[in-house]
């Protein structure tokens, strides 16, 4: 399909600003009824499925928005800021906590039954984990600057990435000590798989490194010419979609795998980096953000590729779905901020 | 609409010295001026600063190795990530000043601006700025190599406190630096007094200066064996040819790498009418075509080691076999 079909799809199904900062995140709320940019400029954007047309701005950081997740509850959004602040925005902001000097570089949160969801955000080398009204409930100490912060499905557990590897601690422990695990070298991102049994962790050195907690077993995913800056495992945790290589690269977790299988390429041979990538949270499909700010949509069994937004704008910095798979947005360094409705009609 | 340009690189000032040196009043100094710029400055602890227009990120110095083989190559994590983190807010700034503790070897800081690539992207090492105190360096030298190693990476050196000593003192602790370094700016201040543009936007490395200091024609040609810093350059009027070059620096700085400090030079490519310029730190090298050579300027490539046990015989007789037939 040309660019000139991606440019008709952004315009007849999509939503889009050029906001005039970085965007710098992007996620829908729990509900899939409002979605959220992260900008440069401190701000956040929100936009409601059931308007979208109208765009709110809403003033949450003295500085740049660092991070974002959606609340714990059903609507709303947590932030990190560089002005140390880790806040909330729903129908109005809260400042959960306020690190002042410090930045809050990593949020993630997890949905619990009953009220019981988590807030946790990274300060340095300390997670300071909240419950779901905000208040502190610990805080898990790291050797050095955590550099990536994820929750497992089930939120029985948080894992964190830094200098040398990652520690995986139980949230509910008595006594806070982490798994470790150990791997020399500067890790930069995690992501833990769907069914809790795998770690993987992006490096400086373009490569991936992971563990298999049953077992012990070390994975490592390299060959890749720019760093991974966004990773995302399938619905059923079949494949981890990655960027970083002038394609969507999706190692296969099943099998055997990834030990000793080759990945396979989607989208590629433009010679553009791949910037982001987030897997369809119910179907065998991943969407793609390119260096160019080209975004595709690609069909993981067939291999066949759907251009949804044209190059131009930005590297795209920022790529989301709604829960329920259908709604994408994405947004561009350069400030492009657009919403696609990609519903059946 | 969209800008879809490349922006231009933040210049990055790296500021250094001993504890008590002066180097927090220099960047009390930089910070307090009128000068209209905007900053970014990352620090370890918040000190007494007077920041106004500026922006003060806390920074723990993480230093890490890296994974490359490469058994010299550090580089600064913070920096990777308060660099990335910079780039996102809307205000830009005209440049970054990164101050090190004083125990620092400025290795890692200079490394993580060659190393990294989206930090290359985005920002490019203006110059090295070592503040040394000139009564007390003798005895730091004498009982430190992080000293000697901050005046060897220097691009420009504030010699400071110069109201402490006698012109006698002076005039040693100033030949102590020479033997050290012999190509960088040095400007003798008090209370660390000077013209701020004399240590902001230096540009690119200060590589003009390799090309305005005097080649070594008439030294010694003998290999010094010591652990003692020294510098070396020499000059060849003959065209380069690029892959001779690269073969024999990349050959050198792989074997070598961990006594070379810091290497620079302005090459003359054989059919070429810009000036190439290279520069390492340790075994991490980076390149760029700078610009025209000007009409009437001698088309002379020069190259400068700072380093530990210099063979500046062999160095010559290398770089002299990179021209062409």
């Amino acid at each position: 399909m040309s660019q000139a079909a991606a440019q008709f799809l952004l315009e007849t199904r999509g939503t889009q600003r050029e906001l005039d900062a970085f965007v710098v995140a992007v996620c829908f709320d729990r509900a899939g009824g409002t979605a959220a940019f992260a900008l440069g400029d401190g701000t956040l954007r929100l936009v409601s499925m059931a308007d979208r047309e109208s765009w709110r701005s809403v003033d949450v950081h003295d500085g740049a928005a660092l991070s974002l997740a959606p609340d714990a509850t059903s609507t709303g959004f947590v932030s990190g800021g560089d002005d140390g602040k880790f806040c909330r925005v729903g129908a109005d902001t809260t400042t959960v906590a306020d690190f002042r000097s410090k930045w809050v570089e990593h949020v993630a949160t997890h949905a619990g039954e009953k009220g019981k969801g988590l807030l946790a955000c990274a300060i340095g080398k300390n997670v300071h984990l909240f419950d779901q009204g905000g208040a502190k409930l610990k805080e898990l100490t790291h050797p050095s600057t955590v550099t990536g912060l994820v929750f497992d499905a089930r939120g029985k557990r948080i894992c964190a990435s830094h200098y040398n590897g990652a520690s995986l601690w139980f949230v509910n422990a008595k006594e806070d000590s982490p798994r470790k695990l150990e791997w020399k070298g500067s890790h930069t991102g995690i992501a833990i798989h769907p069914d809790g049994d795998a770690v993987v962790t992006a490096m400086q050195e373009n490569a991936l490194h992971g563990w298999r907690l049953s077992d012990n077993q070390h994975m490592r995913m390299s060959g890749y010419p720019a760093k991974t800056a966004a990773m995302s495992f399938t619905r059923n945790g079949k494949w981890l979609a990655t960027s970083g290589a002038d394609a969507m690269v999706l190692w296969p977790f099943f099998g055997g795998g990834p030990m000793g299988k080759a990945p396979i390429e989607l989208a590629g041979g433009d010679g553009v980096v791949c910037t982001r990538v987030a897997a369809h949270p119910r179907d065998e499909m991943v969407a793609g953000g390119f260096a160019d700010g080209l975004i595709v949509l690609a069909d993981v069994n067939s291999s066949r590729v759907l251009p949804i937004a044209p190059p131009g704008r930005g590297p795209v910095s920022a790529l989301a779905w709604s829960p329920d798979g259908s709604q994408l947005a994405f947004g561009t360094e350069s400030g492009l901020a657009a919403i696609i409705d990609l519903a059946k009609r | 609409m969209a800008n879809t340009e490349t922006e231009a690189q933040v210049p990055v000032t790296v500021l250094t010295g001993y504890l008590g040196a002066g180097k927090t009043t220099l960047l009390n100094r930089i910070l307090t001026e009128q000068h209209g710029r905007k900053y970014a400055v990352v620090i370890n602890e918040f000190g007494e600063l007077g920041v106004d227009n500026d922006l003060v990120v806390d920074s723990d110095e993480e230093v890490f190795e890296m994974n490359n083989g490469c058994i010299c190559c550090t580089v600064r994590g913070d920096l990777i990530r308060i660099v990335s983190g910079l780039m996102k807010r809307r205000d830009k700034f005209d440049g970054i000043i990164i101050e090190t503790t004083g125990l620092a070897n400025p290795a890692p800081v200079a490394q993580t601006f060659f190393v990294d690539e989206n930090v290359r992207a985005k920002a490019k090492l203006d110059a090295i700025v070592t503040v040394v105190d000139a009564k007390h360096l003798p005895q730091r030298l004498e009982d430190s190599h992080e000293a000697e190693d901050q005046i060897a990476f220097a691009d420009v050196i504030v010699l400071n406190k110069t109201d402490l000593v006698t012109p006698e003192e002076l005039a040693a602790v100033e030949e102590q630096i020479r033997a050290i370094n012999r190509f960088a700016v040095i400007h003798r201040t008090e209370r660390a007094a000077l013209p701020i543009e004399q240590v902001l936007d230096r540009g690119a490395f200060d590589l003009n200066r390799v090309l305005q200091m005097s080649p070594d024609f008439l030294e010694d040609d003998e290999h010094e064996h010591n652990d003692d810093v020294t510098s070396v350059s020499f000059e060849v009027e003959k065209p380069i040819d690029p892959e001779k070059f690269n073969a024999w620096i990349g050959a050198l700085l792989q074997t070598e790498g961990p006594n070379l400090l810091r290497t620079k030079g302005i090459l003359s490519y054989a059919n070429e009418g810009r000036r190439f310029a290279f520069q390492a730190v340790h075994m991490i090298a980076d390149g760029d075509f700078i610009g025209p050579w000007k009409d009437g300027d001698p088309r002379v490539s020069r190259i400068v080691f700072i380093g530990r046990n210099l063979n500046r015989p062999r160095l010559r007789r290398g770089f002299e076999g990179c021209v062409v037939d």
